[in-house]
């Protein structure tokens, strides 16, 4: 699997260099900004790139508008994007884009290889990957009148699951049951939350969030 | 300009009605000639300076009445003085042969002294004050009305009118009119006293204003003496010849008295230009005061002045202050421009009698004023200004403290005890690999605990979202991880000076968490808009209520941030009805 990092700290770069190399992945390139980036992209596109969102000149978003650049450009070439803090709206914008392949992460997660390593192979399968503290922040919240308070603890395990962006199959893998099992709380969930239910997994992950965000989300962004 | 404007207690505006005054003088000089006539044709009469004094005396009052009503349709003086000078001529009607004139005359010879009673009395506002006054001016009306009503019909005199006589006795009649004429005297000297009193409490602006009434009702006063003396004790009748030479002298003082006053006030009025340039443009704010009170002749006179932003008054050092009600002895003029309030002379009662005075005065001292508000306004600003710089100077040094405590009891131990885990894995590496990999694993899991505290104190000190993607995107992100329920409508799209940023942030921040915290609140609704070039942000909540600016709930700082960058915030919050708080912020 060819790879490509975009991070302005030499040190991570280096670290997470070593690391895929070391668990049998091709790293093409090693950029420290977004301008780089692209640049590399157009020469020789990899099957996924990771992405720091805080990067020069202004270390603020440049990251996100680098990979919702590639998600237009460079349709084919997953994207994982990699954050200091997670915020449900970069999440949200990313996956606006289109939710197959792509993938929104706490930096802290380069820290387990192995969860790293299982997100790299989701997106590029194909899949959607959004961090679980977005998700459990979300699902956690306080609302008034409270759909997810009627649902059943095994059904927000299947929730949280869910909208970070599990098939039933991997939700099944997880939480040890069937998939005829985790179909029917999947549309329990539905019904009582009263989102019309896709049998497209990147679709679902997307009609979950934005029903999580729910009522507070009035903002124009 | 300022443009002066009292108060309505202090004077009702309005046009002068000039038909009523001018009406009544043109009788009252009509009425002057007739008596004349009457008088030089009567036969055996007065001489011909006696009767003079005696037209010229009344007529006095008519003119000068005429005039100050005319001039003060709103001061009851006016009118008084022209009634004491119609009345006046009632006892002209005496030298009339015809028998009814005659009697009224006769009965009514002294009608005028009522009108005059209440004229020194009210003397010079026009207003009757207490009830000792009331009491004595309406005893004046009724003895000057009633009194030789009383005495001559009942007692009818030798050569009294005829017409209307019931009995006759030369000297019941003589004891009668003695008992009479004491009266009269008694209730003259009554009104002096009362005249006196009003003179020996008053302030001194209220002393200049009554001396008139009480150096002219000094010779009314020994004038009723010359009159009773005779009846009374019987002596010296040649005084008595007098007392038609003095008493339209003595009465003629009053009026002349009030005309003295009125060049007076035109004396300070057109003294009130030097004001202006005595004052210049930047005098010391004392100085104005002083000028004033000196114009005025009030020592007492201060000002007040509104500043914006605020309500209520305050004084030159920008200290809030109450206009005087109107109970008090003090009364107050407003100073307006474009309509609306700027300052005000706080000044004595008396000089309500004079208000084109006050606000002339006030209008030649304009721009003194005007500049000398702005400064108050400043001086009003910096002492706020100093407190709050006070209040955000520990509040900063308080949030360092909690900064390098919760770095050093959080991450920092964390990161010692890593180092240790780290270490002691070193020293098993080769012998116990089982053992090693355990501590591996710890140490990770030290590191990760360090991690996610490095991020919860940096997201505290100043979160990457609202640096990232601005105030709406992060007032989402607080509206997502708030411990209570929020709904939040924003329409903040564009990018505001960062520290309109954070402080709207942090004081939402600050609010949600009062919410949870001291309102227990279940949910709290947040709205932020832009308008007019400032943005408004208003955070209600459903929770108990009852918070105010001392309650240890952060709002006082919160204020000081709000009001660092010119904002402005309102809180209200009663008992159980929530708590509401909108704040506006200037953007640039």
């Amino acid at each position: 699997m060819r790879v490509m990092l975009a991070d302005d700290s030499v040190l991570l770069r280096e670290g997470l260099a070593r690391m895929l190399v070391e668990s049998g992945f091709e790293v093409l390139a090693q950029v420290g900004d977004a301008d780089a980036l692209l640049a590399a992209m157009d020469a020789d596109p990899p099957d996924v790139c990771i992405v720091d969102i805080r990067m020069p000149p202004t270390n603020t978003t440049e990251g996100l508008q680098a990979a919702l650049h590639l998600r237009v450009h460079h349709p084919k070439v997953a994207v994982l994007v990699l954050s200091q803090y997670v915020e449900t709206r970069y999440a949200m914008e990313l996956l606006a884009q289109g939710a197959d392949g792509v993938g929104y992460l706490l930096k802290d997660r380069v820290g387990d290889v192995s969860e790293l390593l299982a997100a790299l192979r989701s997106v590029v399968a194909g899949r959607s990957v959004i961090d679980p503290t977005v998700v459990s922040r979300l699902v956690g919240r306080r609302r008034q009148a409270d759909p997810v308070e009627t649902l059943t603890p095994r059904e927000r395990e299947v929730l949280q699951q869910m909208a970070e962006g599990r098939s039933n199959r991997a939700i099944g893998e997880r939480l040890f049951l069937s998939p005829k099992t985790v179909e029917a709380h999947v549309s329990s969930i539905f019904s009582k939350l009263g989102i019309e239910d896709t049998t497209d997994d990147n679709r679902r992950v997307l009609s979950v969030l934005t029903w999580l965000r729910g009522d507070s989300a009035e903002t124009q962004p | 300009m300022v443009e002066a404007a009292s108060l309505p207690h202090a004077r009702p505006g309005g046009r002068r009605p000039a038909v009523l005054p001018l009406a009544a003088s043109v009788v009252g000089i009509v009425v002057a000639l007739l008596a004349l006539m009457a008088d030089l044709h009567h036969p055996g009469g007065e001489s011909a300076a006696t009767i003079a004094l005696h037209v010229a005396g009344g007529l006095t009052y008519v003119l000068v009445g005429g005039a100050a009503w005319w001039r003060r349709p709103h001061n009851r003086t006016g009118a008084l003085m022209l009634a004491v000078g119609l009345t006046w001529f009632v006892q002209d009607l005496t030298h009339v042969t015809a028998a009814l004139p005659f009697a009224l005359g006769d009965f009514f010879f002294v009608a005028y002294f009522g009108f005059l009673g209440h004229l020194v009395v009210a003397f010079p506002s026009g207003r009757l004050e207490g009830r000792v006054d009331r009491v004595v001016v309406t005893a004046g009306y009724l003895w000057a009305l009633g009194g030789n009503l009383f005495t001559h019909v009942l007692f009818a005199p030798a050569g009294s009118a005829e017409l209307f006589v019931l009995h006759r006795d030369a000297t019941q009649y003589m004891i009668a009119d003695g008992i009479q004429q004491g009266l009269d005297a008694t209730l003259c000297v009554t009104l002096v006293g009362v005249v006196a009193l009003h003179y020996f409490r008053g302030t001194p602006p209220a002393r200049r204003a009554i001396g008139p009434a009480l150096w002219a009702s000094g010779p009314m006063l020994l004038a009723a003496i010359l009159l009773s003396l005779p009846a009374v004790i019987g002596l010296a009748p040649g005084l008595e010849k007098a007392v038609p030479v003095f008493t339209p002298i003595a009465l003629a003082s009053l009026p002349i008295a009030f005309v003295f006053g009125l060049l007076r006030s035109r004396l300070a009025v057109a003294s009130a230009g030097h004001l202006v340039v005595e004052l210049g443009s930047s005098p010391p704010p004392e100085r104005i005061r002083d000028a004033l009170a000196e114009t005025l002749h009030d020592p007492s006179l201060a000002l007040a002045y509104q500043v914006p932003g605020r309500d209520g008054w305050v004084d030159s050092e920008g200290r809030p202050l109450e206009l005087p009600d109107q109970r008090s002895s003090r009364s107050f003029t407003i100073l307006e421009r474009g309509g609306v309030a700027v300052a005000a002379l706080i000044h004595d009662r008396s000089l309500e009698n004079d208000p084109g005075l006050v606000a002339v005065v006030a209008g030649a001292a304009a721009l003194a004023i005007e500049n000398e508000r702005l400064q108050a306004d400043v001086r009003a600003r910096l002492a706020e200004v100093v407190e709050s710089r006070a209040r955000l100077v520990t509040v900063a040094d308080q949030e360092r403290r909690r900064l390098e405590r919760d770095l050093h009891d959080g991450a920092q131990q964390r990161l010692v005890a890593l180092a240790l885990t780290l270490s002691r894995a070193g020293e098993r590496v080769d012998a116990r690999p089982g053992e090693t990999r355990e501590l591996l694993a710890d140490g990770e899991r030290q590191l990760r605990k360090a991690l996610e505290e490095l991020r919860g104190l940096a997201a505290g000190i100043r979160p990457a979202i609202l640096s990232d993607a601005g105030l709406g995107a992060a007032l989402e992100s607080l509206a997502e991880n708030a411990p209570v329920a929020v709904t939040l409508r924003a329409t903040v799209d564009s990018r505001l000076p960062d520290q309109v940023e954070a402080a709207a942030y942090f004081a939402v921040c600050e609010l949600l968490t009062n919410a949870a915290k001291h309102a227990r609140a279940t949910s709290v609704s947040v709205t932020a808009h832009i308008e007019d070039g400032r943005l408004q942000v208003e955070v209600g909540d459903d929770g108990v209520g009852g918070a105010h600016f001392d309650g240890g709930s952060g709002l006082n700082g919160l204020v000081d941030r709000i009001t660092a960058l010119d904002g402005h915030l309102t809180l209200k919050s009663p008992e159980g009805g929530g708590t509401h708080v909108e704040f506006e912020l200037p953007c640039g």
